[in-house]
């Protein structure tokens, strides 16, 4: 009996002592840029990584929302993207990169200043640029974002 | 007795350490939301693996006057130079967890979808697809950035 019982806080401890350092997920955000919103780099270790497809302003059904209307857009995204980060386990605060692709470069104020309204815990890094034309028709905006989550 | 109680811990400590190295180093792969219409998932899910981020691929030969050929024949070359990479670095095709591709004509997405559904036949990866004003040669119509994770 007395054997068993150290054997199993014996087990119990190899795992949590050992299992610690590799689940363990360290994120430094490197040079932000709180005017912009982003960061020069972000740094980390650990976790589980998501990839995304592009997200652009639709709902679940892949109608567009705000038609013409660049911050609600912007909005809209951010709700696809909320939807998908819950369905894998996390939230927009997991997001550690992305590419921002518009059509017009104009915007990029606009966007910046609503980013700063989602992200608390720190910018993730970003590039932003004007693409000729974006696959869902309409749209005037689509994010493609890595994600890291914490295990 | 007592040997043969040493000989069992030491097997379980064994057995345990292997069980430890085994779930570190394992990969975990989930395509989630796969839209085989689009060839393509909204994210892939990864823990564990080796990352390999590539360049971006074109059909570009060394002769910078060289014809590329139709969209059909540098889907194939883009292809095959990306496998020829990735069979550098100790993986294949399968391997891609994430595509961005870049189009000079978004009308030609429906035939990249089609070309790519034969390549990956169900685990999809994350894609995102701009359209591009020019790429670096000018008789170059795709360019495509894979990231992929090897086991």
């Amino acid at each position: 009996m007395m054997v068993a019982k150290r054997l199993a806080v014996f087990v119990v401890l190899y795992f949590a002592a050992l299992s610690q350092p590799i689940n363990a997920q360290d994120r430094e955000m490197v040079i932000p840029v709180p005017q912009s919103a982003y960061s020069q780099a972000v740094k980390v270790k650990g976790g589980t990584l998501v990839f995304l497809s592009g997200v652009g302003p639709i709902d679940e059904k892949g109608v567009l929302l705000a038609p013409g209307d660049f911050p609600g857009q912007v909005r809209a995204t951010w709700e696809h993207m909320r939807r998908i980060m819950a369905k894998v386990g996390g939230s927009l605060d997991d997001i550690v990169t992305m590419t921002v692709y518009t059509t017009e470069r104009r915007w990029g104020e606009i966007f910046t200043d609503m980013r700063k309204e989602v992200f608390k815990t720190g910018y993730p890094s970003s590039a932003f640029m004007e693409a000729r034309k974006l696959l869902t028709p309409g749209a005037l905006l689509e994010i493609q974002a890595i994600a890291v989550l914490k295990d | 007795m007592k040997a043969m109680k040493m000989w069992k811990l030491s097997g379980l400590v064994l057995i345990l350490t292997i069980a430890r190295v085994a779930m570190a180093q394992e990969l975990k792969k989930e395509f989630v939301d796969p839209q085989l219409q689009e060839a393509r998932s909204t994210a892939v899910k990864i823990k564990g693996g080796t990352l390999v981020f590539l360049a971006g691929h074109t059909a570009s030969q060394p002769r910078p006057d060289a014809d590329l050929g139709n969209f059909d024949v540098q889907f194939k070359a883009v292809f095959e130079k990306i496998g020829n990479t990735l069979a550098k670095a100790g993986g294949n095709l399968d391997d891609i967890v994430s595509m961005s591709v870049f189009l000079t004509d978004l009308r030609y997405t429906p035939q990249f979808q089609k070309m790519a559904k034969e390549i990956f036949k169900k685990d999809f990866p994350a894609m995102t697809f701009i359209e591009v004003s020019h790429l670096a040669r000018p008789q170059s119509v795709m360019e495509v950035q894979p990231i992929a994770v090897l086991p």
